[in-house]
């Protein structure tokens, strides 16, 4: 049998396992991408100069090797506010609410507090401008991780560039591909973070159907934690893995202790599905703010961003003054699987290692 | 919270109008993010677009706008929303 491991994508990059790391953390992505792996850096939070030096950081220590660098382009946006039109938005309920939960689980105050100025305006304007030095470094993928990137196809290509979609419908798949697109990520529900509503096993095979005969490689996302799912999503038809809470809790992630720990003890029923957080519904982990803001006496949850105006201070107190039963942080159902703290190396060799495994057990029943 | 408005906004789009799109039904698998953080949301609209667009940079990333919303999340209280192009759907083309 050839290498089942060794795919379309695999050919398209130049890389040895068809493993896309999804991370916030430099360190991550280097290990990821000298072991033979993918990654791809969010960069959504971060301005133009920061998103400048990380990538010539990248740079400088992956050997010519290509990286992707991700943005949440928006793609749905209500007509834009300032942010004391926002604050003077937010009813008295809620923030009555919110002061009951930091008294009740003696939640510290941050110790800056959240600057929250940035959170009116004009989502498009910031997309714009981070994308202004996604193309001045011409970087080898870029991945938009929400909206269509159908609109900057043309000038990526002119450049060079890949741009991958990550989509939570097959018909946002359909028509990304019929843009161009280069590589589609298939999200599905079990996913950290800003999943849509359709499990990954569904998804996926879909994605693979509308993508087929276009020679448009499709990864699967979604609580990939083992190689046993990284096997599945190829006999799905996908040409790899993109992978995100896999790495939070690794020896080179840059989550603070007390998390990766909240992390390696979650189990699957731990990361929900809700908007509590920041009023858009994401699966994050189960924390004392969860609890409250689903019981019976809550308010409603506000919109984006009033409702993370209301739990930054909750996430920054906790993350200051480490304290893990208060902590949450965007994990996929794949978190019952991340049991210990590895080397993002060690992660990825486990996880081909498993999967070459399951491929070998097949082919030995055929014989 | 601290808030603070350091920066003026000068819109950066111009606005322009579709009398094709005006009356259209469409759905908008939309979503968007919190600025500066890594929180984002995936959610549906359906509706009626007015045929008012905006353009924003020189490509340029069209923006639609919908209004008589017949579906959207349960805690967006806007009756219209802002959708990008690429990410609208006709059911009735
Ligand atoms: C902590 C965290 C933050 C995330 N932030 C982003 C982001 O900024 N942009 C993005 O496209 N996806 C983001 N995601 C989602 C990933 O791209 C990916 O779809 C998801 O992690 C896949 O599910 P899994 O975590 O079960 O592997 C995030 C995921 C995690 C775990």
């Amino acid at each position: 049998m050839s290498d089942p491991l060794h795919t379309q994508l695999c050919e398209k990059l130049g890389i040895e396992y068809p493993v896309v790391a999804f991370t916030h953390c430099k360190d991550v992505a280097v290990a990821v991408i000298n072991s033979g792996g993918f990654a791809v850096l969010g960069e959504a939070m971060h301005t133009p100069d920061h998103i400048a030096e990380d990538i010539k950081w990248i740079r400088d220590r992956v050997g010519g090797k290509p990286f992707g660098i991700d943005l949440v382009l928006p793609a749905a946006a209500p007509e834009e506010k300032t942010v004391e039109e926002l604050m003077a938005m937010i009813p008295q309920q809620q923030r009555d609410f919110e002061q009951a939960i930091k008294k009740k689980y003696d939640v510290p105050e941050p110790k800056d507090a959240p600057d929250l100025h940035t959170w009116g305006g004009l989502d498009q304007k910031r997309a714009l401008d981070q994308l202004e030095v996604i193309f001045d470094e011409k970087v080898p993928v870029f991945a938009s991780g929400l909206g269509s990137p159908a609109f900057i196809l043309d000038r990526a290509h002119q450049l060079g560039m890949q741009v991958w979609g990550l989509v939570g419908k097959p018909r946002q798949a359909k028509k990304q591909i019929a843009a161009g697109t280069d590589v589609i990520i298939a999200q599905g529900y079990d996913a950290a973070g800003h999943t849509g509503t359709i499990g990954t096993f569904s998804i996926v095979p879909q994605v693979v159907d509308a993508a087929r005969g276009t020679g448009v490689p499709v990864i699967a996302a979604g609580g990939i934690t083992t190689g046993r799912h990284l096997a599945a999503a190829l006999a799905l038809g996908a040409d790899g893995v993109w992978t995100g809470s896999l790495w939070l809790a690794s020896r080179e992630s840059d989550l603070n202790q007390p998390l990766k720990e909240r992390l390696i003890e979650a189990g699957t029923e731990d990361a929900v599905f809700s908007n509590c957080i920041s009023g858009y519904t994401m699966r994050t982990t189960r924390s004392p703010w969860h609890d409250e803001w689903a019981s019976a006496d809550a308010p409603p949850v506000l919109k984006p961003p009033l409702q993370m105006m209301l739990s930054s201070d909750y996430i920054q107190g906790s993350l200051d003054y480490q304290r893990k039963d208060l902590m949450t942080e965007a994990a996929g159902q794949g978190i019952h699987y991340i049991t210990e703290m590895k080397p993002a190396r060690q992660i990825l060799s486990d996880l081909v290692e498993e999967a070459l495994d399951v491929f070998d057990a097949f082919a030995d029943d055929d014989e | 919270m601290r808030a603070s408005n350091e920066e003026t906004h000068t819109p950066p789009y111009k606005s322009g109008f579709n009398p094709d799109y005006k009356g259209k039904r469409a759905e908008c698998d939309g979503g968007g993010r919190m600025p500066d953080s890594k929180h984002a949301g995936r959610q549906d609209f359906a509706g009626t677009l007015t045929g008012d667009y905006r353009d924003f940079g020189d490509y340029p990333w069209r923006w639609y706008l919908m209004n008589q919303l017949t579906l959207k999340p349960d805690n967006f209280p806007q009756q219209a929303v802002w959708c990008d192009e690429g990410s609208l759907e006709f059911p009735d083309d």
